[in-house]
């Protein structure tokens, strides 16, 4: 370090050093406005077009300088997780901190390279902006602050959950999934920014931003509560929900989003089933409205409405077909993706309450629907699609060609079902999936190798089986081929009493959709194959059996497309008959529930009013 | 109600005018509308929509048609005297008519629809592909167009319903 | 507007008279009152009157997210606002025990160097100017301006750079930072000499300077003098020696000290300063390129961060001094309880209060200059 030498006086000559500064280049700073560093936290700018009005920009703002402003011009779709709020920013509070930057799910919010706004005081409210991609003066100043890998507060990636490998999940039934542990429950929820997309998106408006974050506190008991106050088919939803949430979750935009459902399974598989039942029992009514109404169909809507209305008061029958309940989620889900045992749990739940449920109970042959009328306040008819839709080509008569319901229903009742060394399925839904695996694993058992065959007339980018059906599905050996149109069923030449299946025959679907996207098959004849197999299972839709109705009572009520015609509230129009779940809705388990609950707050009313009349 | 299609194909072969042709066209959706209309009581309320939207839809082309030989502009055209050309007619495999029973469900009802305006569109079209270009062509050429949408629209029904939700 | 009970209180005929210096007042840094009884141009005593830039800051934060905190802790000593990032954050990163990646570290280290350098050359030009020597203060201005341009280019604000998260910082230095830096510091100390000319060996000041305002280094320590106002006494007492943070142990620097403890050595340590930072800034600009991976280590989503409960107290070395934040937690998604411990509050106060005594007029501004007191911070 050079010393400063203070005590120099210096000489007479000393002030002239400073003449050096005559040759020196003057300091000038130019007037015209420059644009500032490349990072610079400017005014904001948004992008409308990417921006989905999630709000969290308002959520992390220090200074709370956002408002989320509705434009009624701009898209609403809550299925998509789009909302037509856009942040409106008041720069006399915004401290230009770019955290809702950082934190912007979508990366549409960044900030200007724009020094500069003033005004006179008559224009005061040019300080409360809507930004949009132009900026705050409408001249295209450059991006400053905006997304970055570094600065990015968002996580993008889904906390990883173990599950089998094709080899180790093909020879049985057993769950695939693990499910997370705490500590990755935990992480994965630590990754939600509470948005509520997820919300809107669920037909049944679960409180997934709240359970999600009693997760993340460490609180599994107050998520199932919260689970609890809008959905009793918790473990079901947990595992094989279709999930829109997170369709519509906004890190999904630039990552993968929140994975609700296996956090709402972490809650409920991480509480005592006793405490989930004293959760669920919370709130129940402390008197009886001494209301009958009747369910017919123990599925998931039946048993959602009978969960409310025995929470109201009401006294809930049930009369369940089969010998045992869950509907489709029972006899529909294969085990390895819904273990029976965690839907006698949320039964369990249901029961518990009080609900009875009538097993091996037919209705139109054990009971009458006339007289359910005759003895009940109010009916439910929830009896789902059972009737599982035929191509009705040449051949698909033969006893060897089955029906995927009906098949997988077999399996789940352990039914003795004899599969043969190969397979064809017809569908590509995830009935479709379901069937195929679960004939695969059965195939794996018996013979000890997998030949399944699925065709499809849509072609994969418009399959209507979730993407991460189709990928285990074909991990597990079982060959998918899209755009196949089936033509007929080809037996091998006769030698025994009944014909033995040969295949499948087919064309190429050249277009499945016209360009409304509606269906307009063209086939290309010239593309023709034969699919072999020994079986034939069509999976390709299914329909309600309507038949116990009878027909007068189908006579009486009105229909709509070959569905019962129910209004917003699940009601006929017959005053003591309600309709729900997938025979009104489309199969959809979450759909089903939301209708359970809809119908049974319709009940509700119409009990309350009786009792008022009364 | 095959036959009859057939049948109909048949004398439009043997027609010599447009007028003529109209007016067995004419016929032809007049007779499908009136066996939907028979049908509607015999099956089920349920699958009744079928039906009646089919009976609805036939009476549309019935009044398209009959709109059409009444047109005033191209009355001189109608009369003009034609020679109908010899085809075969291909019927697609891909289209199986079943037996309608007494009381059809809606997957039969529809196969049934469809199959009849596969018969119609290929008709009209193989007489409009061996005709020389000119009014009649052009008549053949619409009124093939026109099945062709009635088909594709009964194809988007039967996906609806047959492959509902397909899941 | 007199109260109905107000009777003038007769007073015996005296010499002594009061004066208020501030709040608005070019001697004084910021809006901050100095209450002087004098006799003569003497001063008999000097009160201190904070307040006026009174924000609240440490009752707000316990309202805010933690990571909303970060946009306010630059705002509490406005001159030298890093040290006051990296201290809290550097609190929080205690409390959960977040590795921080080694290269953030070494990039708020050339951040707090930078800081250090402005807020001296900001400090230079005010002593200078309460003397009378307005070119050194527009000189420091200027300069000083230079490091803002290499602020904004870093942490894309130039006064309040909310760089530091807790974790890391918040981006990666953009392509050729490290030449512009490096020509910075050469150009600045291409400058020095000009400073030492026109201030630091000019006899003007340095008459002026020498003598005012002096403590011991019983008193200083008593008074709870930290920084180079402590070193201006003869002890060599520096945080970022004695109790290293950051990667300041791989570092090379001198620790200058002067012996008077008046107005003059304080200033001169300060000038030494500025070279000492300049060298650990060549130091980071060296390093950097070397040192690579991330700048962040993992953090939960701030929106619900629950720190977990305790307290911790990291103190920095700031141009001032001992600057430090105590953090309690008790778990939640917010602070519990924030306190600052910054050398202003002392330096501006007491110390300013006890050197007043018996000083002359004149000499008052240039004592509250010399201590580098800042008085946002006194009041946060």
């Amino acid at each position: 370090m050079r010393d400063i030498d203070y005590k120099d006086k210096g000489g007479v000559l000393n002030p002239l050093k400073n003449l050096s500064f005559f040759g020196r280049k003057a300091v000038t700073v130019p007037l015209e406005p420059r644009p500032a560093s490349a990072n610079y936290r400017g005014f904001h700018l948004n992008d409308w077009e990417t921006c989905i009005g999630c709000s969290t920009c308002q959520k992390v703002c220090d200074n709370a300088a956002i408002t989320m402003v509705r434009i009624p011009d701009l898209p609403e779709d809550p299925v998509q997780g789009i909302r037509n709020l856009r942040p409106a920013i008041d720069y006399g509070r915004c401290c230009w901190c770019a955290l809702c930057v950082d934190l912007c799910p979508t990366g549409s919010i960044s900030l200007s390279r724009e020094y500069v706004h003033t005004c006179l005081d008559s224009e005061l409210d040019s300080y409360f902006v809507l930004p949009d991609a132009k900026g705050i003066h409408g001249t295209p100043y450059p991006k400053g602050w905006a997304k970055s890998e570094d600065a990015d507060l968002v996580a993008l990636e889904r906390e990883r959950m173990e599950e089998l490998e094709p080899a180790e999940r093909i020879g049985h039934f057993q769950e695939i999934v693990a499910g997370y542990d705490s500590n990755q429950a935990i992480i994965e929820a630590s990754r939600c920014v509470q948005c509520g997309m997820c919300f809107d998106a669920c037909p049944t408006h679960m409180n997934a931003p709240e359970y999600i974050r009693a997760i993340w506190k460490g609180d599994p008991e107050q998520a199932v509560r919260e689970i609890y106050r809008t959905n009793p088919f918790a473990h079901t939803c947990g595992r094989v929900c279709t999930h829109r949430c997170e369709d519509a979750c906004s890190v999904g935009h630039r990552g993968t989003p929140i994975a609700i459902r296996w956090l709402k399974r972490y809650a409920m598989d991480a509480v005592d089933h006793e405490r989930v039942k004293a959760i669920a029992a919370e709130g129940k009514a402390r008197f009886l409205s001494g209301k009958r109404v009747a369910v017919v169909g123990a599925g998931p809507a039946g048993l959602t409405a009978a969960f409310d209305l025995v929470k109201q008061g009401h006294e809930v029958t049930v009369l369940e077909a089969q010998a045992k309940a869950g509907g489709m989620v029972r006899y529909g889900i294969p085990d390895y993706r819904m273990p029976p045992d965690r839907i006698d749990r949320d039964v369990d739940v249901i029961t518990s309450l009080g609900v009875k449920i009538q097993y091996q109970t037919r209705v139109g042959k054990d009971v009458t629907m006339a007289e359910l009328e005759r003895d009940y306040d109010a009916v439910i008819l929830t009896i789902g699609l059972w009737m599982g839709r035929s191509t009705r080509i040449p051949g698909s008569d033969s006893p060897r060609v089955k029906r995927a319901v009906t098949l997988l229903r077999d399996v789940a009742d352990q039914v003795k079902v004899s599969i043969p060394a190969s397979v064809v399925v017809i569908g590509g839904g995830n009935v479709a999936m379901d069937v195929a695996r679960t004939v695969a694993r059965l195939q794996k058992q018996t013979f000890g190798a997998v030949k399944v065959t699925v065709t499809a007339l849509e072609d994969l980018e418009h399959f209507l089986a979730d993407p991460q059906e189709i990928k285990e599905a074909r991990e597990e050996g079982i060959e998918i081929l899209d755009a196949r149109g089936p033509q007929e069923i080809l037996f091998k030449p006769r030698k025994y009493e009944v014909d033995k299946v040969h295949g499948l025959r087919t064309w190429r679907v050249l277009s499945i959709f016209d360009d409304q996207g509606r269906f307009a098959p063209r086939y290309d004849e010239a593309d023709e194959q034969i699919h072999e197999g020994e079986m034939v299972i069509e999976a390709i839709g299914q329909a309600a059996e309507v038949d116990l109705l009878g027909e007068d009572l189908t006579e009486r009520l009105e229909w709509m497309r070959g569905r019962l015609k129910v209004d917003g509230q699940g009601r006929t129009n017959l005053p003591w008959l309600w309709a729900a779940g997938d025979m009104v809705r489309g199969p959809d388990v979450v759909s089903a529930v939301a209708d359970g609950h809809r119908v049974a707050a319709s009940i509700n009313t119409y009990l309350s009013i009786q009792e008022d009349a009364a | 109600m095959i036959e009859g299609a057939v049948s109909s194909y048949e004398k439009i072969k043997a027609k010599t005018s447009l007028r003529d042709i109209l007016d067995v066209a004419c016929s032809f959706e007049a007779s499908a509308r009136d066996f939907y209309t028979d049908l509607i009581p015999k099956v089920g309320k349920n699958v009744r929509w079928v039906v009646e939207e089919l009976a609805a839809e036939e009476q549309e082309h019935l009044d398209l048609l009959s709109g059409l030989a009444g047109r005033e502009d191209i009355a001189e055209q109608i009369k003009a005297e034609v020679r109908t050309p010899a085809t075969d007619s291909r019927f697609s495999d891909c289209v199986h008519l079943p037996d309608l029973g007494p009381s059809p469900d809606d997957q039969a009802v529809l196969q049934y629809a469809m199959g009849r305006e596969q018969i119609a569109m290929e008709h009209y079209r193989s007489l409009a592909e061996s005709t020389a270009p000119g009014p009649i062509h052009d008549l053949f050429s619409f009124l093939a167009g026109e099945e062709t949408k009635h088909k594709t629209e009964l194809e988007k029904v039967y996906y609806e319903v047959v492959h509902s939700g397909g899941v | 507007m007199r109260p109905e009970n107000y009777e003038a209180q007769r007073q015996p005929p005296s010499h002594e008279y009061e004066l208020n210096i501030g709040p608005n007042h070019p001697g004084i840094e910021g809006n901050y009152a100095f209450k002087l009884r004098l006799h003569g141009d003497t001063v008999l005593e000097g009160k201190a009157d904070a307040g006026y830039l009174h924000r609240g800051f440490e009752k707000l934060m316990e309202g805010r997210l933690w990571i909303q905190n970060l946009a306010i802790t630059p705002r509490i000593c406005v001159p030298d606002p890093v040290p006051m990032e990296v201290s809290y954050v550097l609190a929080v990163e205690e409390l959960c025990g977040l590795e921080v990646p080694e290269r953030a570290q070494w990039l708020r280290v050339l951040q707090l160097e930078l800081s250090r350098i402005a807020a001296h050359l900001f400090t230079f030009g005010g002593h200078a100017a309460t003397t009378g020597m307005y070119s050194t203060m527009f000189w420091g201005m200027a300069d000083r301006d230079l490091v803002l341009d290499l602020f904004e280019e870093l942490t894309g604000g130039r006064v309040y750079h909310i760089y530091n998260i807790p974790g890391g910082v918040r981006r990666d230095i953009p392509d050729g930072f490290l030449d512009r830096v490096k020509r910075t510091l050469d150009y600045l100390e291409s400058r020095l000499p000009d400073y030492d000319n026109l201030l630091f060996t000019n006899q003007v000041f340095v008459q002026r300077a020498k003598g005012v305002g002096t403590m011991s280094r019983e008193q200083a320590l008593e008074w709870g003098v930290t920084g180079p106002n402590l070193r201006a006494t003869g002890l060599k007492f520096d945080v970022r020696r004695d109790d290293p943070y950051l990667v300041y142990e791989d570092l090379e620097f001198e620790i200058p000290s002067e012996e008077a403890g008046d107005a003059w050595a304080r200033t001169l340590v300060r000038r030494k300063e500025l070279v000492e930072s300049i060298r650990i800034a060549r130091q980071v600009v060296a390093a950097l390129p070397k040192i690579r991976g991330t700048i962040r280590c993992p953090i939960p989503n701030p929106l619900a961060w629950s720190v977990p409960a305790g307290s911790a107290y990291t103190r920095v070395e700031s141009s001032k001094g001992e600057l430090a934040w105590y953090v309690v937690s008790n778990g939640g998604e917010r602070p519990y309880r924030t306190h600052v411990r910054g050398p202003s509050q002392m330096h501006a106060v007491q110390v300013l209060e006890k050197l007043s005594v018996g000083a002359r007029l004149e000499d008052i501004a240039q004592t509250m200059f010399s201590l580098d007191a800042c008085p946002p911070e006194v009041d946060r």
